[in-house]
């Protein structure tokens, strides 16, 4: 998806073509290629869901009204005049009733959420009375929008109050609308593209999940090599020590939501350890961190070994320092790697990093709030493994145990989500929303299943999937996608046990599989010529069912619901 | 203030501009540049992106609120728009007048 330009539809009721412009040279990834609609034609379009720009497939559409155009009610609260809540509220429902007539024509819809130019003093002392002034019915009109697409979940509302705020002043101009129709000055526009490819890169599986930080006068101030842990600035009733704990009680809400912390610093470990371990005021413990290198190599090299450790990619990767010499090195060595500009003064850390557009994402699992959890167990089982000689051992030690579902509701969100996210153990690479993953699973003919793993140091949460097309007696298998997290475990043969025991029981003959190649997913090539299926060709893989396929000694496999009664 | 100084707020202002526009669509920053005409390369919303963002420029660094709309629609042998050097000889005149 990173080579390929992303293709996006712009609809509004001003002249958004500056948008446009913005967003198509826009050198981030993911690159975009936007065409905008006549403006003042969203109702007309939104009414006809044949309409001839709805069958061109684009990968996206920003929709982005003015309020009192599409809800005309709130024209008269502009106008002062009295108005019904419930009137304005029905209209919204109406609107966004028409946003949902083309839910099916894009894969991401977008929808700045309404506001008003900060010139407009509306009430003033009154306007943010309950039901009266414009300032409060606005709020209410939002929310309700809001609301109502809450459940299309390949829609989402942008926050455009944001954008005028960051614009201060300049964010409307009269002149700009009275002699070129256009609503918001171009601060705005910036704003808004920033957002906009924000969200596609978290659509598009491209946010970053690790946040790499230097220790000394990163997280701290001063060098606890020379100063010792006791005397490193850090809390106390001093502003710049008070900075650093923010700092680092931001980086600990991080985890909150999914995001990986780890550490690549120029220090002695043991060095380092004490003051994270025995510092009072420490806000980051030890087991806050996925992952460490604490030594006297180069950064960008301890970098590349860390993630290489984790099982990520470079381009998941923010690196913090505050050394700019440190951070040029980086940035030359490793390019996928972001290295914000940090600030020299210690008391913007926190708003710095809290400012950073690269973490969004489209959805919430319950994988990715305890993702943090999970590595710090990772780690441990790696402690674990350097212990046991064999990986037959180590596996046996790890009471494994892996539960298997076909797709349900409840599952959908995380499905998709891993299905497209998942590069490396992926046979075909196929990218869905959660809706054209539904129907592609409720075909007849067609299975697919879930698969959840846990072990003695926790929940690694859903992260497996298989699904299989059955044709005259041969089930092909359409998808084999597996988190990184728990590759090497045998989940693979588990995943591969499920299906060719589906197969056997449903009276099939033969499970095939082929491989679609990408530039990221070799390691399932690898799998597949080791997994004991037949190499018929160099990528086409098959399984003949009259021979059981064995199920690894070490898993204990829970079946949940192995239907096998509803073949075509 | 010299012409000199005009040219440097309409070169920042090409910059701006140049963001948004298409590569063949770009305008140079140099003296010559034909800004509106038959060889002008800024369509009329451009004209208007540029007009706004140059009043806005130059209120930022003179500290002097000009308007430059009436202008827009001004396409004969004397608009201040013909080229970047008369653009800056126009701004010139009317801030120092």
């Amino acid at each position: 998806m990173a080579s390929d330009k992303l293709r996006g539809i712009l609809l509004s009721d001003f002249n958004i073509q500056n948008l446009a412009g913005y967003l198509n040279n826009n050198p981030d990834e993911p690159g975009v290629e936007v065409k905008e609609a006549p403006f003042g034609q969203v109702i007309p379009l939104l009414v006809d869901p044949n309409a001839e720009i709805w069958q061109k497939n684009y990968d996206f559409a920003v929709i982005w009204t003015q309020p009192e155009s599409v809800v005309p009610s709130f024209q008269k609260a502009l106008n002062f005049e009295s108005v019904n809540m419930t009137t304005i509220l029905g209209q919204v429902d109406e609107y966004t009733l028409l946003l949902k007539n083309i839910r099916d024509k894009v894969k991401t819809l977008f929808v700045p959420s309404w506001v008003l130019p900060t010139y407009h003093r509306g009430w003033g002392l009154l306007d943010s009375k309950s039901g009266f002034g414009t300032c409060d019915i606005l709020m209410q009109m939002n929310i309700r929008l809001s609301h109502n697409l809450d459940d299309v979940g390949h829609y989402y509302v942008l926050n455009t109050r944001k954008w005028t705020e960051n614009s201060g002043k300049a964010a409307f101009n009269p002149k700009m609308y009275y002699m070129g129709k256009i609503a918001f000055a171009n601060p705005v526009f910036v704003e808004a593209m920033n957002d906009v490819k924000a969200a596609l890169r978290a659509v598009s599986g491209l946010s970053k999940k690790l946040i790499i930080l230097d220790l000394d006068d990163t997280l701290w101030g001063g060098i606890v090599g020379d100063l010792g842990w006791e005397n490193i600035r850090l809390g106390g009733h001093d502003p710049t020590g008070e900075a650093f704990v923010d700092f680092q009680k931001a980086l600990k809400s991080f985890t909150n939501r999914g995001l990986l912390l780890g550490i690549v610093s120029k220090n002695e470990e043991d060095i380092a350890f004490d003051a994270i371990n025995k510092h009072p005021e420490m806000a980051l413990r030890q087991d806050d961190f996925a992952g460490w290198r604490i030594n006297w190599q180069d950064k960008a090299q301890n970098i590349v070994d860390l993630v290489r450790d984790l099982n990520l990619g470079l381009q998941s990767v923010v690196f913090i320092d505050d050394n700019p010499v440190e951070r040029a090195r980086v940035r030359e060595a490793l390019p996928e790697v972001l290295v914000p500009e940090w600030p020299a003064d210690k008391m913007l850390y926190k708003s710095s990093l809290l400012s950073l557009n690269c973490f969004d994402t489209p959805g919430v699992s319950q994988e990715d709030l305890a993702r943090s959890k999970m590595y710090v167990s990772e780690r441990k089982r790696k402690d674990l493994k350097d212990e046991v000689s064999s990986l037959n051992d180590w596996l046996a030690t790890l009471e494994m145990k892996v539960e298997v579902n076909e797709l349900n509701a409840v599952d959908l969100s995380r499905t998709a989500q891993l299905l497209n996210k998942t590069n490396q153990m992926n046979l075909s690479t196929r990218r869905m929303t959660e809706q054209e993953l539904l129907d592609w699973a409720g075909q007849p003919g067609r299975k697919l299943w879930t698969f959840r793993v846990f072990d003695k140091f926790g929940d690694s949460g859903l992260t497996g999937i298989a699904s299989i097309n059955i044709k005259n007696k041969e089930a092909r298998i359409v998808d084999f996608v597996l988190s990184c997290r728990v590759m090497g475990r045998k989940v693979e043969e588990t995943m591969l046990f499920t299906v060719c025991d589906f197969a056997a029981s449903a009276g099939l003959e033969k499970v095939t599989a082929k491989y679609l190649p990408t530039h990221k997913n070799n390691p399932c090539l690898q799998f597949f010529k080791d997994s004991g299926l037949k190499a018929t060709t160099g990528d086409l893989f098959t399984w003949d069912v009259k021979n059981p396929y064995p199920l690894p000694p070490h898993i204990n496999l829970i079946k949940n619901n192995g239907k096998t009664d509803d073949l075509p | 203030m010299s012409n000199e100084k005009y040219l440097h707020i309409i070169y920042a202002v090409i910059d701006e501009i140049n963001e948004q526009l298409d590569k063949n669509q770009r305008l140079e920053k140099s003296r010559d540049t034909v800004l509106v005409g038959q060889s002008g390369k800024l369509d009329s919303l451009g004209m208007v992106n540029f007009i706004v963002g140059l009043e806005q420029k130059v209120e930022e660094e003179t500290g002097k609120e000009i308007s430059l709309a009436d202008q827009m629609l001004n396409m004969g042998n004397d608009s201040p728009f013909r080229t970047v050097e008369w653009l800056a000889q126009y701004l010139s005149s009317i801030v120092e007048e």
